[in-house]
């Protein structure tokens, strides 16, 4: 197992160097230019050049995407041009807000879609089982950042419970941390809540109707221990799959959600960046993504083993 | 069902369900020594010198003083300069600091720094950049007095000094203002009422300032960047909210206490709310503008400029951008700023009373238009340009124009506009822009309005006629010789259509009721405002 997750490891770095190539590519041929955002309206023409020398955006492609490979591997992710801070300080901050509204958009989804899965697949057909798909087909209808204003509107604005915007960090208290990010948790939620319940669902249903189910329930097991003991555990692999890509997915919804509530997260970071054109703060982001992106394949492909022996590697 | 009628509806019921509430919202109880504030743009950098976005500006005239500063009346005062003298042939000038300035890092404000930062500003700014043309020599001459010597003189030196547009003559420390002009800062230590907290700077998010213990304020009442700059609260937070519906939730809920720029189609829902404030921000607005490229067809030929002239309705304009808020703008037959000294309609009747869309296809026929494709940039991110481009894709329809409409975002705008290839290989017909209404008070910072073909501004106009006319505005000795000066250069430049002015518009500012003392100019004064519990 460790040999095959250092394999797997390693071969991120092809992935990586790929997806380096691809963005900085596709930056390079973008239209728009951060000489001309910093120079301001006013500026001339002479200006914008001088910016753009110095900030070295003059020079041929292969000079500029070289000399950013080579500070990538001395650990050096560049520094932005607006700012003029390194760009891994600029991720640094802004990586707390977004890992805390994922982490609790992520448990709420758990917590909540797979037992409504678990749920409408065992009263199938029932009035039970049609709430939750129609809940379901609700939550995938919505836009994130309607379900957001609705629910500052109500939790907010008329309620009072809750603040409209910003983050606490967890260093200032659990309670301040958590009331900062339980509406957009819900609206980032939504989606996948509805996703993962279906897929519960489906997937269930299949099990459920397994000869080992019908053996256990002739044994005289209890509902719960069939539900949740032998039937989501053999449900589980999609699920976690499923799981899986909605990590990858919540990235996009948490640039929507940063945004409605005023969340200094990474998807904000990236929706300015790319609107300034500041290309190291774009290209950081993006490597950070695919790497996350890598690595939460690589956690799902180990989770498999934990909840399915028969999978080895 | 679009985003922006959610937007709307939703605070629109918020603000309805509020404005009978008296209960305190739960995120009030912030110190009352602490001002948060949403700016209208995002602090990206803090350079406000390499960086002249309006924002920059804004938040640095917290941290950087000024030689002098422009009142509300547009006069410079003194502000860190005790006395000045110029010789009778105008062409030596001899500042005197004031005692007592220090620097935020407890060093005193010495002449060095002063000829370092003007140094550094003069590279950057258009009244800078004459200056150093005519610069004999700039020296300190002892601590608190430097000189600057002319080759010729420059009547409008104390207004350079101290004019609000960016980039403004910002003092920085000699070490800091070394700095080549074109590259960043990295150190905001500056001489103004508050310090930067750069530990607590989170760009795109939050920037903090605290009060600077040992400012000097000068006695007098202040008025925009000049008098006393008196801080009444200990700490201002800038909070960008890139979601204006949030912004006007924040406000209402008590969770911000002044929101700089808030849009018109959530102003009646703030309006109703008992604990908000609105009312106009900068009385001196902004002025709307589509600029023609002089370099290609059709627009190379003045009477097809001359034509999309004759045919525009400024009303039209305006309407697409505020609505029915008639207290938002105004028209506007001339270049210049209204209800500013300066402000003319000489030779603005092209723009005034019926439009003659006869007149002005036959005109456009004239000019040799023969059906080519117009490019019209179009950014569609900001809700300025994205109503005057579809109002100009219109107009130019019912002229006969074959438009090429290009919907894009303004960062690209802001790259093509500098090419000045033909239209159809990467370059531009026409493109929307505005400018903030004080930089169009005078020809001084008006980039906009020059002429002077291939080092003028995106459009590239050529108009001697009107560079003419602002060299007669730089020597004018008086207020009246000033104001013959700008009538005959609108008149010029309305002939050359150097640029077509959309209108002049207004925005809003709002506050919570707690907050007092804020005055309306053409950037957010933090000084003399205060906030109670």
């Amino acid at each position: 197992m460790l040999s095959y997750i250092l394999r797997r490891i390693a071969s991120t770095l092809p992935v990586m160097a790929i997806v380096a190539l691809f963005v900085f590519s596709l930056l390079y041929i973008a239209p728009g230019d951060p000489a001309v955002v910093i120079a301001g309206d006013q500026a001339s023409p002479e200006d914008v050049e001088r910016i753009r020398q110095s900030l070295g955006l003059d020079r041929p492609f292969l000079i500029q995407f070289g000399s950013w490979v080579w500070r990538i591997l001395h650990g050096d992710l560049g520094t932005s041009i607006f700012t003029n801070l390194p760009v891994s300080t600029m991720i640094g901050q802004r990586l707390g807000p977004t890992l805390s509204l994922m982490m609790v958009t992520l448990l709420l989804t758990i917590v909540v879609a797979v037992p409504l899965g678990v749920l409408a697949a065992w009263k199938a057909g029932s009035l039970i089982d049609r709430a939750i798909m129609a809940f379901a087909v609700f939550g995938f209808s919505l836009p994130v950042f309607v379900v957001g204003y609705v629910l500052a509107y109500v939790f907010a604005l008329e309620l009072e419970w809750l603040p409209v915007q910003g983050y606490t960090p967890l260093a200032q208290g659990f309670w301040p941390w958590l009331q900062n990010l339980i509406l957009p948790a819900i609206a980032l939620g939504c989606v996948y809540i509805a996703l993962i319940a279906r897929i519960t669902r489906a997937t269930m249903l299949e099990v459920l109707q397994q000869d080992y189910i019908r053996t256990a329930r002739a044994k005289g097991l209890g509902q719960g221990g069939i539900l949740f003991v032998h039937a989501l555990k053999n449900a589980a692999v999609p699920i976690v799959t499923v799981i899986g890509i909605g990590i990858a997915l919540l990235i996009g919804g948490a640039v929507v959600t940063e945004s409605v509530f005023a969340i200094p997260g990474l998807g904000r970071l990236t929706i300015d960046a790319i609107l300034r054109r500041d290309y190291p703060v774009i290209q950081g982001i993006v490597l950070l993504f695919s790497f996350v992106y890598v690595l939460v394949n690589l956690m799902i492909d180990v989770t498999y083993t934990l909840v399915d022996p028969r999978i080895r590697y | 069902m679009d985003r922006r009628t959610v937007l709307k509806g939703l605070a629109g019921a918020g603000g309805l369900a509020l404005s009978g509430l008296s209960a305190p919202a739960i995120a009030q109880g912030a110190s009352a020594r602490t001002l948060r504030f949403v700016p209208q743009a995002n602090l990206a950098n803090f350079d406000p010198i390499w960086g002249t976005q309006y924002v920059v500006r804004n938040a640095a005239a917290l941290v950087w003083d000024t030689l002098y500063g422009v009142d509300s009346a547009l006069q410079p005062q003194r502000q860190m300069v005790e006395s000045e003298e110029v010789t009778d042939d105008g062409t030596t000038w001899t500042f005197k600091l004031r005692p007592g300035l220090k620097f935020h890092d407890g060093e005193p404000v010495r002449s060095k720094d002063v000829v370092a930062s003007l140094t550094r500003w003069a590279a950057r700014d258009p009244m800078g950049l004459m200056l150093k043309a005519l610069q004999q020599e700039l020296t300190a001459v002892d601590d608190r007095t430097f000189k600057w010597v002319l080759k010729q003189p420059f009547p409008k030196m104390l207004y350079a000094l101290g004019k609000n547009n960016s980039p403004c003559a910002f003092i920085m420390p000699e070490r800091i203002a070394q700095t080549d002009p074109f590259k960043q800062i990295g150190d905001y230590v500056g001489s103004g009422p508050m310090k930067f907290a750069k530990g607590e700077w989170v760009p795109g998010a939050k920037a903090v300032f605290e009060k600077f213990a040992d400012y000097l304020p000068r006695q007098e009442k202040s008025s925009w960047l000049a008098g006393g700059k008196q801080m009444l609260i200990d700490r201002v937070e800038w909070i960008v909210m890139p979601d204006p519906a949030t912004a006007a939730a924040a406000l209402q809920n008590g969770e911000i206490d002044w929101w700089e720029n808030p849009i018109a189609d959530l102003v009646p829902v703030l309006k109703k709310n008992k604990n908000v404030s609105v009312d106009i921000g900068d009385p001196l607005g902004n002025v709307g503008s589509f600029r023609m490229n002089f370099l290609y067809p059709p627009f190379n030929d003045v009477r097809a400029r001359r034509a999309v002239l004759m045919a525009m309705s400024q009303e039209d304009y305006m309407r697409a951008l505020v609505g029915d808020d008639n207290s938002l703008w105004k028209p506007l037959p001339g270049f210049f700023t209204p209800d500013t000294p300066l402000y003319t309609e000489a030779g603005g009747e092209v723009l005034k009373g019926k439009r003659d869309l006869d007149a002005a296809k036959k005109l456009l026929a004239e000019s040799g238009y023969s059906g080519q494709p117009v490019t019209c940039l179009v950014a569609q991110d900001q809700p300025i340009t994205k109503a005057f481009g579809d109002v100009t894709a219109d107009l130019l329809k019912k002229l006969g124009m074959n438009v090429d409409f290009v919907a894009t975002d303004w960062g690209t705008v802001g790259s093509r506009r500098a090419q000045k290839t033909p239209p159809g290989q990467g370059g531009w017909n026409m493109f929307h822009t505005w400018h903030a209404g004080s930089d169009c008070i005078n020809p001084a910072p008006y980039t906009a309005i020059r002429a002077n073909g291939d080092k003028a501004w995106f459009g590239w106009p050529n108009s001697p006629g009107t560079e003419k006319e602002v060299t007669s505005w730089f020597e004018a000795k008086n207020l009246d010789e000033e104001k013959a000066a700008v009538a005959r250069l609108n008149k010029v430049a309305l002939e050359d259509v150097v640029y077509a002015p959309t209108g002049f518009f207004l925005s809003y500012t709002a506050w919570r009721k707690n907050v007092s003392g804020i005055t309306k100019g053409p950037l957010p004064f933090f000084w003399g405002v205060s906030k109670s519990a």
